[in-house]
């Protein structure tokens, strides 16, 4: 499990609302408040788009929405910078392939 | 919409919010805008404890100082608003957006902080998923409580590298090695320590040679460098990794300065270019001040001082403060500034680095153990830090002026309290009793930071500071305490002939 549960410094993982996405059809949970990318990476997920001219994988790099290498296509819109945007319930995400449109 | 505010700062991080503190402290009507969902900046994710002095709450954790920050601009009126980047300038006007739209926002003043960003390493296989700067890694563990991988190959051994290898040990994450191109570990010595002493590998003249993988990294590839950080043919080796982190040093975010039309200068040491400024930290641009890594990557504890003179230089131009008070405060400030910046570390340091005070072949050799106590204090280097020396109840540890010194211990004056072990915020402090003891064994108190915290009674294999296994000892307690904060000091019984040199136990 990649989930944080308990922590020497910061305790043990604070109970919040679990939150259901669609990933690409696949139900994955998060947790309410954080971003996309953090709900993917804790399900396994890594590779969040794919390039439009050579279809190479990218996923998470700078997490603080500067680098957009993890950009989906997030209930229908493309390009949104899943490490700065929240989970909400019901969400759909998708891989997105080039410019996701 | 236009908004009217008398000091608009841009940033909440440690600079941000020492610059609204101090501002507010004098009546300035301040607003900060940060764009993240929690203020503090990078704190957030800083859970380790800082050095420094009692001016900037050295010895606290980074995620408590952000937050006492915060809590003191919030109780001066300070309004923090979150979410809200800050993304143009028109007219002398910032325009902000927030959830609920854009506006333009008036302001008297304007002090920037918004910070720095991450290098990037260019590599065959660097855009692999699975390959991340280590400030991502690190918001993901300790934000968001996601490891970011299982098994890491941690780039560069600065501090950023150092003490992120560390928090993916607490974490519970493998790091199968430290690569550094540089012949020598750059950040402190005592960060490096840590890791070292719990098995991970700081390998210097080493640099990345490629990430490979299909859909992820499955494995890097390493090799020795020489000085010009080329990989040497041959000594190539694959390392089955599932993530690299990068912690290649960081640059100022200047593009809100550069919009503005302030004048900026080249600075390699400081991380590139950077807004010229004077002593008031005011810009070339009158009325626009700037503070923390945004003027030059350098310490929380530096951006704190600065955002203070910003925040001091803001509030008597707003006529709030008189010349003389503001003046006065500012010459404190320029003065801690100063000696923070006075170490080898520094802005102003000689720059050379690591200067060993005692011989790597006998560590602790130097201490006598017939008062039936010993304190081993592994501080090897001019950081500005003095928590031991507050910690100390019966003044056997001395630091004095400048908080440079290397700390100096009277054994004769230890009671063997610990509180120095605790209060380390390198962990650097060890402590032998051998008055309780019978026969060939002795005491070695240590600070433990892990999970699970051994339990007393069992059987412990210890090492030395390089993780190798000294030999057996049984734990004879392990102390919490809320003074002690998270850190927790475990006692583990040893032979008397090792004692000296153990310096930590093997995780669990």
């Amino acid at each position: 499990m990649l989930r944080i549960e308990e922590h020497p410094i910061l305790g043990s993982l604070k109970d919040a609302r679990r939150v259901k996405l669609d990933y690409d059809g696949r139900e994955i949970e998060g947790r309410e408040g954080e971003p996309i990318a953090a709900a993917l990476m804790a399900a396994g997920v890594r590779t969040f788009r794919y390039t439009k001219r050579f279809h190479q994988p990218r996923g998470i790099y700078c997490a603080i929405g500067r680098c957009t290498d993890c950009m989906m296509i997030v209930d229908g819109t493309p390009n949104v910078r899943t490490c700065v945007t929240p989970v909400k319930e019901g969400m759909k995400v998708e891989t997105q392939l080039g410019y996701g449109k | 919409m236009l908004k009217e505010v008398e000091l608009a700062i841009v940033g909440g991080g440690p600079a941000g919010l020492s610059a609204a503190c101090e501002a507010s402290a004098f009546g300035v009507d301040t607003w900060v805008f940060d764009e993240q969902s929690a203020p503090g900046g990078q704190l957030i994710k800083q859970i380790h404890k800082f050095f420094g002095s009692s001016a900037h709450m050295a010895g606290r954790r980074g995620i408590d100082i952000g937050d006492s920050l915060r809590k003191r601009a919030e109780a001066q009126g300070v309004h923090v608003c979150l979410n809200t980047v800050v993304f143009g300038y028109n007219d002398g006007n910032l325009a902000i957006c927030d959830g609920r739209g854009v506006k333009e926002v008036k302001a008297e003043r304007i002090i920037i902080a918004t910070g720095a960003s991450e290098n990037v390493l260019r590599f065959p296989g660097w855009t692999l998923p699975g390959v991340m700067g280590a400030g991502a890694a690190q918001t993901m563990m300790n934000v968001h409580r996601v490891k970011p991988g299982r098994r890491v190959l941690m780039v560069g051994a600065g501090n950023v590298g150092l003490i992120v290898t560390y928090q993916m040990l607490q974490a519970g994450i493998d790091v199968v090695a430290v690569v550094e191109a540089k012949a020598e570990v750059g950040g402190y010595e005592v960060h490096a320590a840590k890791i070292r002493r719990a098995g991970v590998p700081v390998l210097t003249s080493h640099t990345i040679v490629k990430a490979c993988g299909e859909e992820s990294v499955e494995s890097v590839v390493i090799a020795r460098c020489g000085p010009d950080f080329k990989p040497i043919p041959g000594t190539e080796r694959e390392l089955k990794v599932d993530t690299v982190c990068l912690a290649v040093g960081l640059n100022p975010l200047t593009e809100l300065t550069q919009l503005i039309g302030c004048r900026h200068e080249y600075d390699a040491a400081l991380g590139g270019w950077i807004p010229s400024h004077d002593d008031r930290m005011e810009t070339s641009v009158p009325g626009v001040y700037v503070a923390g890594d945004l003027t030059g990557i350098e310490e929380a504890t530096v951006a704190m001082e600065e955002g203070r003179i910003a925040g001091i230089s803001a509030a008597e131009s707003l006529g709030k403060v008189s010349a003389d008070k503001a003046a006065a405060l500012r010459t404190e400030a320029i003065g801690r500034l100063t000696e923070l910046r006075s170490c080898s570390f520094g802005r102003y340091g000689p720059g050379s680095g690591f200067k060993p005070t005692r011989a790597a072949d006998k560590p602790g050799g130097e201490i006598d153990l017939s008062g039936g106590l010993g304190v081993i204090v592994e501080c090897d280097q001019d950081i500005p830090c003095d928590p031991c020396e507050k910690a100390c109840p019966t003044g056997a540890i001395k630091v004095g002026a400048p908080i440079t010194n290397l700390p100096t211990v009277n054994q004769s004056l230890c009671t063997g309290c610990g509180s120095c072990v605790a209060a380390c915020p390198g962990l650097a402090v060890f402590l032998v009793d051998t008055r309780k003891t019978e026969g060939d064994k002795a005491d070695v108190t240590l600070p433990y930071e892990y999970l699970p915290v051994p339990e007393v009674g069992n059987e412990a294999a210890v090492v030395d500071r390089d993780g190798k296994t000294l030999g057996k000892g049984r734990i004879v307690r392990a102390l919490a305490s809320a003074k002690y904060d998270r850190t927790t000091l475990v006692t583990v019984r040893v032979d008397k002939a090792i004692a000296l040199r153990v310096r930590g136990i093997a995780r669990q």
